[in-house]
């Protein structure tokens, strides 16, 4: 292990440890707020049929049957509203809970919602067959005669072929980029299976205000999407007018590259956030991809530093100069904005230090609050230089712990500091009371993590930044 | 108020018009008897040289005809598809025949005219097909006595038809040696209809249809159409819509 | 989640849940007061069903009876006079894909005199009467008619032949 730290003289004023707890108070009750309301939207949507008298509908075999149906149909699609919300990209979802943590949500809300959709046409097929003395094959021909409902059989079946290609065994068989255009089929499902809902049954019946609660989260849902996911990057694409001037290949396939553009200042990022970018040339138009700034912008340059991972990423490699790019963003609370604690304690790994490298240049910390350490194999170290140069002008500690990894517990160290009983404990000052920020390879994050908590650290306290989604 | 009777010839039946003596002046009995007479010229099937006849006789194709018949046509398949069939401006045969729509066209067309020229209390009944406005001679809504189908002399009973049911159109299966054709060709359970309808091709349709395609016929147009219905049938066996006898 | 999340979650989902049963209850209270009045005689109001001219416009499609139960059944005439009392037997309602139904029959002794399906409409909660049925009525039951008790006579096309001999013509002469 080895050691370097330059006291310099300190230009940026540090921020006070009482205003950085006070913003992690008010971002925490405004993420219990926002969990509150997407919860109780679910309850509301029982509420909606409940207000419509449906708790008398409870009486025969067949109401039961077809009010449960009902109730698992508003249920399944509030929860399906709130993953598009979720996945919209917008600008206060990711401010309070950091896209990655609502991608997370996404994901795990799609199961339930799916099988109550399943469970609301199944049971309506019995419910109204009870009712109308038809047997589930009679009924589900009756029901298709029904307007709207074709296209509603239609929207369940692409939601079926997203779910089954979401499944993790079913999605490593087949390439990002299918599973991806598949997924978009879910928009389609949306679509297609709304008209049924305003016009089979009179609970959304025009001049109910049930129709205009529900209208309205549909335009809630699908309007982000519209304005954050399309109408945004296109906006910021014309007006930034960012082109690629190089690409510099800084280590065996890693390359970093410079792009030119307008008032990029204006892109608003601080350091440690990312953007979703996309290169328009001929191969690689259709794959965004999540990068994090590796310097700070100018009003006319900007970098990012990729590291070929997968076939999108090592064609990055080897754009060409003018190559267009748009991007969406900033997003991301890896940042100087998410800190809680006095003291800042900075992990980062191979591609991990990208954004430690933009968050550290951005944040604003005394002389002695941070402690760095980079970790890597012998021979890999690019931007280590830069990053002991800005440790040493923001007065920080700064290690790096390089050689074959260790076994057991402490597997993101080197066998040789693990010997030596380096641990987070060790390196880190104050440890209990500091912020720790991590980033690298999912596994080896995963494990500092682990090994983080196993000490206590609180969840607050822990950053990671994920571009596995 | 005294009532004054207008009778007259046309379209093979006999319209009775009658109106308060006050209105006089406000009706235009030449532009009624007119107006009958420009139906009956276009659209009769005995006179050879009519519009119709000639469309008939593949003279005239549907296309180059007015749009007065095409628009009558066209209301008729309209009618149609409404009633699954029991009513069509086609025989068996398949010869094109608006009898059953025309002359409701006529006594919409001339009720529209009574009404734009200022008549307010009058009761047009053509042939049996009865259109109203207003009040009675005795302030009273009109009323009209259905005809019994099984003694033409007699009646079966009375009814006021008031706004907005203006319209009272009875369909027999029997009067005049019309034949209505029946769903199946075989002969109409019942042998009158009569339905009260806010306007007189409503009624008058329906009841054609009615006497067509039966008692699931009846059925439908009761829950389908906002009417009043009564039939009977070849019993001389009733059946009537509560409306029907209490207005 | 955290402890405030779930708390506030519980907290706004019982408040909304709450709010809607009661909004439930008291539009079904209306409802039924509603019903009551229509069905004890008086007359309700009917839905513009056919447009004045000549195009038909049916107001309910014939799926709407093979999907919704009961169906109207005819009832069956009775020998000897009818009771003049009748009641009014409501069934429990049915969630159809058209919207709640319920159906309502007047029976008049053995005899039912009228069956009615009841669907809300869209303005909150009231009773439309959407069907008629024409019931079997005895000769006895309808007031008699003489050709100087009414103004007009209504019957199938006579020809002019035949007007000379109709009633009709009695009154049109009586007249002129």
């Amino acid at each position: 292990m080895t050691t370097t730290s330059r006291p310099q003289p300190w230009a940026l004023v540090p921020t006070a440890p009482s205003s950085r707890r006070e913003r992690f108070l008010r971002r925490m009750r405004a993420a219990d707020l926002l969990t509150s309301l997407a919860v109780t939207s679910a309850a509301a949507s029982v509420a909606l049929y409940l207000a419509y008298g449906g708790a008398g509908d409870f009486i025969t075999l067949g109401g039961f049957v077809t009010s449960i149906g009902i109730i698992t149909g508003l249920v399944g699609t509030d929860l399906i509203l709130v993953m598009l919300v979720l996945a919209a990209r917008i600008p206060l979802i990711d401010r309070v809970f950091g896209h990655d943590r609502a991608m997370a949500t996404h994901r795990a809300l799609g199961k339930p919602a799916i099988y109550l959709i399943l469970a609301h046409t199944v049971l309506l097929i019995v419910g109204y067959g009870i009712s109308s003395h038809l047997d589930p094959v009679a009924e589900t021909v009756s029901m298709w005669n029904l307007p709207d409902m074709p296209a509603a059989f239609i929207g369940l079946g692409f939601m079926i072929v997203v779910v089954v290609t979401s499944l993790v065994i079913v999605r490593r068989k087949f390439k990002y980029e299918f599973w991806y255009v598949v997924h978009l089929l879910s928009y389609v499902a949306v679509l297609t299976a709304l008209p049924h809902q305003f016009s089979v049954g009179a609970m959304l019946a025009v001049g109910t205000g049930q129709r205009v609660y529900w209208i309205a989260l549909y335009v809630l849902a699908l309007g982000g999407i519209v304005v954050f996911r399309i109408a945004e990057p296109l906006v910021k694409s014309i007006q930034h007018d960012i082109r690629v001037t190089a690409v510099e290949s800084i280590a065996p396939g890693v390359a970093s590259i410079h792009m030119s553009g307008r008032k990029l200042k204006a892109l608003g990022s601080s350091g440690g956030q990312y953007f979703i970018w996309r290169f328009w040339t001929g191969r690689t138009w259709w794959h965004s991809h999540p990068i994090s700034l590796s310097a700070a912008p100018t009003d006319t340059r900007v970098r990012v530093t990729v590291r070929a991972l997968g076939d999108g990423t090592t064609r990055l490699g080897r754009i060409p100069r003018g190559t267009r790019v748009s991007i969406e963003g900033p997003y991301g609370l890896f940042t100087d904005a998410g800190r809680t604690s006095p003291k800042l304690a900075i992990v980062a790994a191979g591609i991990g230090i990208t954004p430690v490298r933009a968050l550290l240049e951005d944040s604003r910390v005394a002389p002695g609050e941070t402690t760095i350490l980079l970790r890597g194999p012998e021979d890999e170290n690019f931007l280590w230089d830069e990053m002991e140069k800005l440790a040493g002008a923001r007065g920080a500690h700064f290690y790096t712990s390089v050689g074959p990894r260790a076994r057991g517990a402490h597997s993101w160290l080197s066998a040789r500091d693990v010997a030596r009983n380096v641990s987070l404990r060790s390196v880190f000052p104050d440890f209990k009371n500091s912020d720790l920020y991590v980033c690298g390879p999912q596994a080896w994050t995963d494990a500092v993590i682990a090994d983080a908590k196993s000490y206590g650290l609180p969840d607050h306290q822990i950053h990671a930044e994920r571009f596995d989604w | 108020m005294t009532r004054r009777s207008h009778v007259f010839e046309t379209m093979g039946t006999v319209v009775s018009f009658a109106f308060d003596d006050g209105e006089a002046a406000r009706i235009d009995l030449e532009r009624l008897q007119g107006t009958f007479a420009h139906f009956d010229d276009r659209y009769s099937l005995y006179k050879p040289d009519s519009e119709l006849s000639r469309v008939a006789r593949h003279e005239l194709d549907l296309a180059d005809a007015s749009d007065e018949l095409r628009a009558a046509y066209a209301a008729a398949l309209d009618w149609r598809a409404a009633t699954h069939g029991e009513f069509s401006p086609h025989r068996p045969d398949g010869i094109i025949d608006l009898s059953g729509i025309v002359k409701a066209l006529a006594i919409e067309r001339a009720g529209d005219e009574l009404l734009d020229g200022g008549a307010v209390n009058w009761c047009l009944n053509v042939g049996g097909d009865v259109l109203v406005s207003g009040l009675d001679p005795v302030g009273e809504p009109w009323s009209v006595g259905i005809v019994d189908p099984q003694d033409r002399a007699a009646l079966v009973t009375p009814v006021r038809i008031a706004a907005p049911r203006r319209a009272c159109a009875t369909s027999g299966s029997a009067e005049r040696g019309d034949h209505i054709w029946t769903v199946g060709g075989s002969p109409s359970e019942f042998l009158q209809a009569t339905v009260i309808a806010d306007d007189i091709v409503t009624a008058d349709v329906l009841a054609t249809a009615i006497i067509a395609g039966g008692a699931p016929a009846l059925d439908r147009a009761c829950a389908s159409w906002d009417i009043d219905v009564l039939t009977v049938d070849r019993a001389g066996g009733l059946r009537a819509t509560p409306g029907f006898l209490h207005p | 989640m955290r402890v405030r999340a779930v708390l506030g979650s519980i907290l706004g989902s019982v408040t909304v849940l709450v709010i809607g049963w009661q909004a439930g209850a008291a539009a079904a209270h209306n409802a039924a007061e509603l019903s009551t009045a229509s069905s004890s005689g008086a007359a309700t109001t009917p839905t513009g069903a056919a447009t004045p001219g000549s195009t038909p416009t049916p107001a309910a499609t014939s799926a709407a009876t093979s999907t919704a139960s009961p169906s109207p059944s005819a009832g069956s005439s009775s020998t000897g006079s009818s009771s003049t009392a009748s009641r009014t037997i409501v069934g429990a309602t049915e969630e159809t894909p058209f919207g709640p139904m319920q159906a309502e029959i007047i029976v008049a002794g053995t005899r039912i005199t009228n069956v009615k399906l009841l669907q809300e409409t869209d303005m909150g909660g009231r009773s439309a009467e959407i069907s008629n049925y024409a019931a079997p009525i005895l000769r006895q039951e309808v007031l008699k008619a003489q050709s100087a008790n009414v103004d007009t006579v209504g019957g199938a096309t006579y020809s002019s032949q035949g007007y000379l001999a109709s009633v009709q013509s009695a009154i049109d002469k009586a007249h002129l």
